[in-house]
C-alpha cells in the first residue's frame, strides 16, 4: 500500500469526510421538511386529484352524458344516468356516480370525455373518516371540495 | 444539629469526605435527578441533532421546537402495557432493567461536577467507576436470557461479548491517563478528583500532554467507550435491519424505558470519564495562563450569559413565528421559555451562586461535546458486522492501547530520570 | 393443504460426529422484516452465524395482474403496468407501450421518443436513488436515505408536472405520449441534472470511500459473470460481475442509439462492484437527458393510432433496460380489443435467484445486506 493511502488509513481521513459531510448539512438552509398543515405543497396543474364536473360559464350543464368516460374506465366505477329530453332529443343527464374508493387515478376517463367536463383538480385531501362517503354523487363533484376555513 | 449540617457549607471538601450524611443524600439526590433530566434532554437532543444533519427538522409539534417531546414519549411509555413473555423467568425478567440501571446510576457516585460538587471522592475512584460500569454486563445478558427467546438470547451474548471486549481497550488507555497524573507530583492518583488536580498543577489537560499520546489515549478510548454502551456504529446488537433489537426485545413500556434511560445514563458515565481524565474535568478554559481576579471574575460570567443568550434566542424565535391561531400555545410556550431561560441566566449571574455553578457549567460542557459526537457518529457510520467489531477490539484497539501505555511508560520514565540526573 | 415442510428434518447424529457438533438452526426473516424491502420470506439455515442455505418464499404481494390484462382492454391496462415495478413506474409503461405497439407496428414520432427517453431516464434515476437510500440503511447508515430522498422529491415533481401523479405515473399512451411536456420542463430538467451530479459526487465522500462500508460490502455476495448467465440475471447484477450487457446498446429501442453513453462494468461481481455501477448508471443517466434535452426536435408526441385499439392478431415480446434489469413484455393478442395473455418478465424475479447462491457461506449480517444489493421489488416479484 503507498504511503498516502496508509496515513489515509491510520488518520481515519474518510471517516472524517463522511463527518464533514453530515456537519455541513446541519445548515438550517438544508431543511427540506414542509410542516404540512401550516405549508401546504404546490401542486402541478395536471395533477390527477379529486374529480370534478366542470359547468358551462352561463351555469349550464356540460356533460352530454355520452357515457364515454364510462366505456374508458379500467374498473366500472362511474355509472351515468341520463333521460332523453324530448324537444331536443339529446340526452340529459340526471345521476352521475363516481367511486373514489376504487378509483386508481389513471386519467382515462379525464382523457376520454368529449366536452372535457371530467376534471381531476389539484384537490388530494379526500380523507374520510368511513366507507360512506366514497360514492360521490352528481352533486358533490359539481360542487368539489368544501373547505373549512378555520378563521381567526 | 442544624449548626453540624450548615457547617458543610463552609468547607471545601465533597460531603463524602466531609462525612457529612445529610448532605451526601442531598446530593445524591440532585446527581439523580440531574443526569434524568440530563437523559431527558438527551433524547430531544438527539432527535433534533440527528434530523438537522438529515436535513429534516425533527419534533416541532409537541412544545415548542418540540421541547416536551420527551415528556410525552415517557407519558406513553408509562402507559403502555406490561407484557412479559410466557415463560419467561418472572423473577429475572423484573430484575434485569433494575439492574442495569442500579449499576449505570451507582458509577456516578464519584464523578466530580466541581471540587466540592461530587457525592464522595474515593481514592480509588476511576476503578470504581469502570468496574462497576462493568458489572451492567450482566444486566444485559440477564434481560436476553429471562426473554425466553432465540433473538433476544443471541442479541444479548453478543452484545454481552462486545462491551466486554472493549472495556479492557478501555482500561488500558485509562491507565495511560493515570500513569501522567504522577509527573508533577512523583506520586499518581486514582481518585477523579485527584486527576483533575494534577491536570491543573501541571497546567495542562492530558489530553495534549506528551502529544501525541493524550490524543491517541483519548481517542481510543472514545471508540470504546462508544462500543462500551452499544451505539453506532457499534449497534448490531441492536440494529433493527437485522434480526430484531437485540436484548431488548421482549421488553416493553416501562421495563424498556429503563433500559433506555440505563443506557444514556452509562453514555453520560463513560463521558464523564473521559472528560476527567483527558479534557480536564470542571477547569475552565486556561486557569493557570489566565490566572487573577478579572479572568476569574469574567469566566464566571460566562454560565449565566449562555443561558441568557439561549433564552435571548427563544424569544427571538417566538417573534418570528407565525401569528395564527393554531400556533399560539406553541408560541407562548417558546416566549414562556425563553424567559424562564432568561431568569435562570440572571440568577446565574448573582455572585453567591457565580462560582458555585462555574465548575458544574464547564464539565456539563465537556460531557456535551462527548455527547455530541455519540449523535453524529450515529448520524454518520454504517454498523460493523459483528465479527469485524470483535476484531477491531481485540486486533486494532487492544494493541493500540497497549502501546500508548508502554510510550507514556518510557517517556515518563525517561522525563523522572532526567530529572534525577539533572538534579 | 398440508402443512409439508420445506426443510429437510434435523437428522440424528451421523456416526463420526458427537453431540458437541451444532445443530442447523432454522431462522425465519418473515414476510413483516425491515430489511426484505417488501414482503419477501427468507427462511435461512444457519450454522451459529454462517448461511448454510435459504429458502426465498414468495407470493405474498400476488395480485393477478397479468390475469387482470385479459378483462380489460389494451388502453385500460396502462394504469395497470405501473403497479409491478411501482418505484420505477415510467419504465413498465414504457415497455408495455413499445411491446403493444410493436404489435400495432406503429412508429412513435421523434418528439415523442426523445420526450419517452427523458423522462424514463429520470425515472431510473429515481429508482436508484431509493435503492441507495434503503441499500445505505440496511447497512445501518440512516442520513443517505433522507439525502437520496431529498433528490428523489425532485425528480417526482417533474413527473407531476408532466403527468400528474408522482408514483403511479401512467404517463406513456400506446403510440406516444399523451402530453407534450409542460412550460418550464426543460428548465427544471436542467436544474435536476446540474444539482444531482454533484449530489453524486458527494455520495463517494460519505458512503463509498468509508472504510466501514468497505468492509461490510467487499466480498460479500460474490457471483461470477458465468453464473449470472446460467441464471439469466440481468441488470446492474450482470454487469457488476463483469458481463457487458445492457439492452439499451444491445438492441437499443426508443431511439437510444441517437445518444452517446458508456455502460459501467464491474470486476468482481460483489456488492461493492454493484454499488459503484449503479452510481455511475445515474451519472451515464444524467448524460443522456442532457443530450436528449438539447437534441430534442418539434413535431407530434403521438403517432395516429385509432381510438379503439385492435392489434391484428399475433404475439410480440419488446425487452427494455429497466433500472433492475431486463423488463420484457410478451403480449399475445387475438385480434380483440382486450388481450389475450400479457406475460412480464420481471427482473427482480428472476434476480432473486441469485440470493441463495451469493448468501451461501456468509454471515447472517450479508444476507441483508445481499437483498439490498440485488434491488428487488416485490410488486414486480409477485405481480
Amino acid at each position: 500500500m503507498k504511503v498516502g493511502e496508509l496515513l489515509k488509513k491510520i488518520f481515519l481521513v474518510d471517516l472524517f469526510k463522511g463527518l464533514a459531510v453530515t456537519f455541513r448539512h446541519q445548515h438550517p438552509e438544508h431543511v427540506v421538511t414542509e410542516q404540512y398543515p401550516l405549508e401546504r405543497p404546490k401542486i402541478a396543474p395536471r395533477f390527477r386529484g379529486m374529480p370534478r364536473l366542470l359547468k358551462n360559464p352561463d351555469g349550464s350543464d356540460r356533460c352530454t352524458a355520452c357515457g364515454a368516460c364510462v366505456l374508458a374506465c379500467p374498473e366500472d366505477l362511474i355509472k351515468v344516468g341520463s333521460v332523453r329530453d324530448e324537444k331536443t332529443k339529446k340526452k340529459v343527464l340526471t345521476t352521475f356516480d363516481f367511486d373514489l374508493g376504487r378509483c386508481l387515478f389513471c386519467g382515462l376517463c379525464e382523457e376520454a370525455c368529449p366536452p372535457e367536463c371530467l376534471d381531476f383538480t389539484t384537490e388530494f385531501e379526500m380523507g374520510l373518516y368511513s366507507r360512506e362517503g366514497t360514492v360521490l354523487n352528481r352533486q358533490q363533484l359539481e360542487d368539489g371540495v368544501q373547505r373549512k376555513e378555520f378563521k381567526k | 444539629m442544624i449548626q453540624s449540617f450548615l457547617s458543610y457549607l463552609h468547607s471545601n471538601v465533597t460531603p463524602g469526605e466531609a462525612g457529612s450524611l445529610p448532605w451526601v443524600v442531598i446530593y445524591v439526590l440532585l446527581v439523580f435527578l440531574g443526569i434524568s433530566v440530563g437523559v431527558i434532554f438527551m433524547n430531544w437532543f438527539e432527535r433534533k441533532v440527528m434530523a438537522h444533519m438529515q436535513v429534516r427538522l425533527g419534533p416541532m409539534r409537541v412544545g415548542p421546537m418540540g421541547l416536551l417531546q420527551p415528556v410525552a414519549d415517557a407519558i406513553k411509555l408509562l402507559l403502555k402495557e406490561d407484557l412479559a413473555p410466557t415463560g419467561a423467568d418472572k423473577l429475572v425478567f423484573w430484575f434485569a432493567p433494575i439492574w442495569v440501571v442500579m449499576t449505570a446510576f451507582c458509577s456516578f457516585i464519584v464523578v466530580p461536577f466541581g471540587r466540592t460538587h461530587a457525592i464522595t471522592d474515593m481514592n480509588i475512584g476511576v476503578l470504581f467507576m469502570l468496574g462497576v460500569s462493568s458489572l451492567g454486563v450482566l444486566g444485559v445478558i440477564m434481560a436476553g436470557w429471562a426473554s425466553n427467546s432465540a433473538y433476544p438470547l443471541l442479541g444479548s451474548l453478543r452484545s454481552g461479548a462486545q462491551m466486554v471486549s472493549y472495556e479492557i481497550a478501555m482500561g488500558m488507555s485509562v491507565i495511560s491517563a493515570i500513569m501522567m497524573t504522577s509527573m508533577a507530583t512523583g506520586t499518581g492518583t486514582l481518585s477523579m478528583i485527584g486527576i483533575v488536580q494534577a491536570q491543573l498543577q501541571q497546567h495542562r489537560w492530558f489530553v495534549f500532554s506528551f502529544f501525541p499520546l493524550g490524543l491517541i489515549a483519548m481517542g481510543v478510548f472514545s471508540i470504546a467507550m462508544v462500543a462500551e454502551t452499544n451505539r453506532a456504529p457499534f449497534d448490531l446488537p441492536e440494529a433493527e435491519s437485522e434480526l430484531v433489537a437485540g436484548f431488548m426485545t421482549e421488553y416493553s413500556g416501562f421495563r424498556w424505558s429503563l433500559f433506555f434511560l440505563a443506557e444514556y445514563t452509562a453514555m453520560f458515565g463513560v463521558s464523564s470519564i473521559a472528560t476527567t481524565l483527558w479534557l480536564g474535568g470542571w477547569l475552565r478554559p486556561f486557569p493557570n495562563l489566565l490566572a487573577g481576579p478579572n479572568w476569574e471574575l469574567a469566566f464566571s460570567l460566562v454560565p449565566g450569559l449562555s443561558v441568557i443568550v439561549l433564552g435571548a434566542l427563544c424569544l427571538f424565535r417566538y417573534t418570528r413565528m407565525p401569528r395564527i391561531r393554531e400556533m399560539r400555545p406553541e408560541a407562548v410556550g417558546l416566549a414562556v421559555f425563553g424567559a424562564m431561560l432568561g431568569l435562570l441566566g440572571l440568577v446565574q449571574l448573582l455572585p453567591g451562586v457565580r462560582e458555585r455553578v462555574q465548575d458544574i457549567f464547564w464539565f456539563t460542557l465537556k460531557v456535551f461535546f462527548f455527547m455530541y459526537l455519540y449523535v453524529w457518529y450515529r448520524t454518520t457510520f454504517p454498523r460493523y458486522r459483528f465479527d469485524q467489531l470483535m476484531k477491531i477490539g481485540w486486533k486494532v484497539l487492544l494493541p493500540i492501547s497497549i502501546g500508548v501505555v508502554i510510550a507514556t511508560a518510557l517517556i515518563a520514565v525517561r522525563q523522572e530520570l532526567f530529572a534525577l540526573v539533572w538534579r | 393443504m398440508k402443512d409439508e415442510p420445506f426443510y429437510e428434518p434435523l437428522e440424528e447424529v451421523e456416526p463420526g460426529h458427537t453431540f458437541l457438533d451444532s445443530t442447523e438452526l432454522t431462522l425465519n426473516m418473515g414476510p413483516q422484516h425491515p430489511s426484505t424491502h417488501g414482503v419477501l420470506r427468507v427462511v435461512l439455515k444457519l450454522d451459529g452465524e454462517k448461511v448454510n442455505g435459504l429458502e426465498c418464499i414468495i407470493g405474498y404481494l400476488h395480485r393477478g395482474i397479468e390475469k387482470i390484462a385479459e378483462n380489460r382492454t389494451w388502453v385500460q391496462f396502462g394504469p395497470f403496468v405501473d403497479r409491478f415495478d411501482y418505484t420505477a413506474a415510467v419504465s413498465n409503461s414504457l415497455g408495455y407501450c413499445l411491446a403493444v405497439e410493436k404489435l400495432l407496428q406503429v412508429e412513435v414520432p421523434k418528439r415523442g421518443q426523445y420526450l419517452r427517453v427523458i423522462l424514463t431516464e429520470l425515472c431510473r434515476l429515481a429508482s436508484h436513488q431509493l435503492w441507495l437510500g434503503t441499500h445505505v440503511l440496511d447497512i445501518g447508515a440512516v442520513t443517505p436515505l433522507f439525502y437520496a430522498f431529498r433528490d428523489r422529491e425532485t425528480i417526482l415533481n417533474i413527473f407531476e408536472g408532466y403527468c400528474g401523479a408522482r408514483l403511479t405515473n401512467h404517463a406513456f399512451r400506446i403510440g406516444g405520449c399523451r402530453w407534450d411536456a409542460y412550460e418550464g420542463f426543460s428548465q427544471e430538467v436542467t436544474k435536476v441534472c446540474n444539482d444531482l451530479m454533484p449530489k453524486i459526487d458527494e455520495y463517494a465522500d460519505l458512503i463509498t470511500g468509508n472504510r466501514i462500508w468497505k468492509q461490510r460490502t467487499k466480498g460479500v455476495g460474490r457471483i461470477s459473470g458465468e453464473d449470472c448467465i446460467a441464471y439469466a440475471i440481468t441488470g446492474p447484477v450482470l454487469r457488476g460481475s463483469g458481463v457487458r450487457w445492457d439492452v439499451r446498446k444491445a438492441q437499443p429501442y426508443c431511439s437510444y442509439g441517437d445518444f452517446e453513453f458508456d455502460i459501467p462494468i464491474g470486476a468482481a461481481g460483489d456488492t461493492f462492484d454493484r454499488y459503484l455501477v449503479r452510481l455511475e448508471e445515474m451519472r451515464q443517466s444524467i448524460r443522456i437527458i442532457r443530450q436528449a434535452l438539447e437534441g430534442l426536435p418539434e413535431g407530434p408526441v403521438i403517432a395516429r393510432v385509432p381510438k379503439v385499439i385492435k392489434p391484428p392478431a399475433g404475439e410480440a415480446y419488446c425487452a427494455i433496460e429497466a433500472p433492475k434489469g431486463e423488463l420484457g413484455y410478451f403480449v399475445v393478442s387475438d385480434g380483440t380489443a382486450q388481450p389475450y395473455r400479457v406475460r412480464v418478465r420481471p427482473p427482480s424475479f428472476i434476480n432473486l435467484q441469485a440470493l441463495e447462491k451469493m448468501a451461501k457461506g456468509g454471515l447472517v449480517a450479508d444476507v441483508v445486506a445481499i437483498i439490498g444489493t440485488l434491488d428487488i421489488v416485490l410488486g414486480e416479484v409477485d405481480r
